[in-house]
């Protein structure tokens, strides 16, 4: 059993996924073909023998608690482990003041009443895997007060926008936290991850309610890195962070290549997810795929090369799919041609004859639209 | 139990001898069929559809599998309150000697004191080994309007066929007044699909009589309908139409795993009213290779294909390797085939792995290639 209790924190009020957001949190999007964003982290903390699990949500929970449900497909303890889904207490009509921070003292009983001396936090809205308890472990020997984990890109001028970075020391210690304003190409991209004493994050929560109604876990622990040993570990290995649209398209579409998901994916630290009994997928004569993720419970008579099909989705004959991410359940008709975008779930393609976009700018289909 | 008043006992005994290599290890009912399922997820999910609550399913033979992999009732959603699969091998009792199950009603007989804890008013009794979808809760319905003593449902087969099964012979009203086993001159074509509902009451005598008979095969087939039949009771026979088939054989099992492919087949496992509920497998869903080629095929999650699939049935975590080709063939779960190999009219079975530029099979072989053992390819 883990000394940490697992929390997965929601996506700040600077983040927002064009059209996907407006119907369901980040955690709870699709993601190559059978998976939601938020499998990822909580099958990390499972994986990584903690069972004792809380979930944040902000808003918009219908499509994640359905999903989460009782947490039994997470392989945690049905009697010892648990998934504790919280929401935040929405403060009035104003997003600004919905943060983590005022979420997580909205539920400090339940953190405090938590019998474990430690937290590991981690973001619903990225991808990666990694080993907590040996993450845990390396926190504890070091004596740090908290260990931050982050990952070093050399793209940063263009992407990760909207992800905190790291300013380091030599000593790989925390100086601050800064938002990435594509100013440079290396960057120590934060991965919202912390690892802490229980008792100093509930320090951090009351001490960032009583200096601003607006600060996030973020902003505490960036106040905090002057008088706290805080320092940074780096990842390696996949990581995507869902954070606008494209960047939701590029982490779909890099997944493809087998060689780079075998990167994420590994047959020792599983990924787990709810089932939904589709049956295998049907191809059919005239069928032409190529470079791609299917997933079950799909007929296909039409062309697919580079792309992600959820489950449960009809590839009509004569239809051309190509560079796309399309979501359970989509249809995709007789002679349509998609190329470059994000068809989200249910979404029917009928009458539209081409739908086009550049890789650059996805273009995105609503869920549930006929075109 | 309190829906219907009706427990299901599903017999899961048997070896299945003719499937050869495939039930060395596991019983019949646990032989994977159609990309993700074993044999005996169809009576168990039809059980869950149907409202049927309360399901005990009789092992036998080479069980250890299938008795951890039934038990888990939770697959199928039997598993609220009052509900439950029940794992039934013989096992000793205070008061009889340990016996295997001599037949499929002595399999019952000996189970009188499990189904007594529920005292049903109905006992549905079904086979594991069929492949099809039914709503036992209908057949019911018609159980009780016709006031039957035991309702057997039939299904049309082809009159040539018809002396490989047991044939009801009916009069108009649907009543059987014949029974026939493997009729060599059959009088009918409505062929017992092994599916019967009894009044739990009247065959509980019969079965605790029948016990203790010493010329007896004690099998339902054999000795309890003809007795039923000869004691003038009321024999209701239930029409089925739709997709039902045994997999006995080796070509049998390909063959129902090759009726997936046409389009709009019968069994129509994509059907959201009626899932076939399974296992589930912790994989990713299948990828597709950049020089990959699949038609007319059925593919389930885990797969890896970089080769080529045609007419075609692969299981869960297949692996077809670049330049292979898998040409009418069944690849049962986790099987490897290597670069550049050629299987053809084959039925490979769990985890075989066939190695680079081997061939297996032939296109023009009478009967289908059943490869249990691991391929050596070529150096």
């Amino acid at each position: 059993m883990s000394k940490a209790l697992g929390i997965v924190n929601f996506s700040g009020n600077h983040i927002w996924v064009k059209g996907m957001e407006e119907y369901r949190p980040i955690g709870a999007f699709s993601f190559l073909g059978r998976y939601r964003v938020i499998d990822f982290p909580i099958s990390n903390m499972s994986n990584s023998g903690i069972d004792r699990i809380q979930v944040y949500i902000r808003r918009k929970p219908r499509s994640l608690v359905e999903h989460l449900g009782t947490g039994r497909h997470y392989n945690i303890n049905s009697k010892r482990g648990r998934l504790h889904i919280l929401f935040s207490e929405s403060k009035g009509d104003n997003d600004l003041y919905n943060t983590d921070i005022a979420a997580f003292s909205a539920n400090l009983e339940c953190i405090e009443r938590s019998h474990q001396p430690y937290v590991v936090i981690a973001p619903s809205y990225m991808v990666y895997s990694a080993d907590f308890s040996t993450l845990l472990a390396n926190h504890i020997e070091s004596e740090a007060d908290i260990t931050l984990l982050y990952h070093s890109v050399d793209n940063a001028k263009d992407t990760f926008l909207n992800c905190n970075t790291l300013n380091l020391n030599r000593q790989k210690g925390v100086l601050s936290l800064e938002q990435n304003r594509g100013n440079a190409k290396n960057r120590n991209i934060f991965m919202d991850t912390y690892i802490m004493k229980k008792d100093l994050f509930i320090d951090l929560i009351k001490k960032a309610k009583s200096l601003s109604s607006m600060y996030t876990l973020a902003d505490i622990v960036n106040n905090a890195c002057e008088e706290l040993d805080v320092r940074g570990i780096s990842h390696r290995g996949y990581f995507a962070s869902i954070t606008d649209l494209e960047s939701f398209y590029n982490a779909n579409i890099e997944l493809i290549d087998f060689k780079r998901a075998t990167s994420l994916f590994d047959d020792e630290w599983p990924v787990y997810t709810r089932t939904n009994d589709s049956c295998p997928t049907q191809y059919f004569e005239t069928a032409q795929v190529k470079g791609s993720v299917v997933s079950n419970g799909c007929l296909i008579e039409g062309t697919i090369e580079n792309s992600v099909i959820g489950r449960g989705c009809v590839i009509k004959k004569g239809a051309v799919v190509r560079n796309s991410v399309v979501l359970p359940g989509a249809m995709i008709g007789e002679d349509i041609t998609i190329d470059c975008q994000v068809v989200d779930k249910h979404a029917k393609i009928i009458h539209a004859k081409e739908i086009i976009a550049d890789p650059e700018h996805p273009g995105y289909i609503r869920r549930e639209d006929t075109l | 139990m309190k829906q219907n008043n009706m427990l299901a006992m599903i017999l899961a005994g048997g070896r299945g001898s003719r499937l050869h290599d495939l039930t060395n290890k596991v019983a019949k009912p646990a032989v994977s069929y159609g990309g993700k399922y074993r044999i005996v997820d169809f009576p168990l999910s039809n059980c869950a559809n149907s409202g049927i609550d309360v399901v005990g399913v009789l092992t036998q033979y080479e069980s250890v599998l299938l008795n951890s992999y039934v038990a888990a009732g939770r697959r199928w959603g039997l598993d609220a309150k009052d509900s439950g699969v029940y794992v039934l091998p013989p096992r000793e009792k205070a008061d009889a000697n340990l016996d295997v199950y001599r037949g499929t009603a002595d399999a019952i007989s000996q189970n009188i004191d499990f189904i007594d804890t529920y005292s049903p008013e109905y006992i549905l009794v079904l086979s594991g080994d069929h492949i099809y979808k039914m709503n036992y809760a209908k057949m019911l319905a018609e159980h009780k309007a016709c006031n039957a003593d035991a309702t057997i449902a039939v299904i049309e087969v082809p009159f040539k066929e018809a002396s490989r099964f047991g044939i009801m012979h009916t009069d108009e009203e649907g009543h059987i007044i014949e029974f026939q086993e493997k009729p060599e001159n059959p009088k009918s074509n409505l062929a017992s699909m092994g599916i019967y509902i009894f009044n739990w009451k009247p065959l509980r005598k019969l079965l605790v009589a029948d016990m203790k008979d010493p010329d007896s095969h004690h099998d339902f087939g054999k000795d309890i309908i003809p007795r039923l039949l000869a004691d003038n009771k009321t024999l209701y026979a239930y029409r089925f139409k739709g997709y039902w088939k045994d997999v006995g054989t080796i070509d049998s099992l390909w063959e129902a795993n090759m009726d997936l492919l046409d389009s709009n087949n019968e069994l129509d496992l994509n059907d959201p009213t009626w899932k076939i509920y399974t296992e589930d497998a912790t994989t990713l869903p299948h990828y597709v290779g950049p020089e990959a080629s699949i038609k007319r095929s059925f593919v389930t999650q885990g797969c890896i294909i970089e080769g080529e699939v045609k007419n075609s049935v692969l299981f869960t975590g297949v692996e077809v390797g670049e330049g292979a080709k898998i040409i009418d063939s069944v690849l049962m779960p986790g099987v490897k085939v290597e670069a550049g190999a050629v299987v053809q009219r084959a039925l490979v079975a769990d985890g075989v792995k066939i190695g680079k530029e081997a061939v297996v099979g032939s296109a023009d072989s009478e009967h289908i290639e059943l490869v249990a053992k691991r391929v050596k390819g070529v150096e």
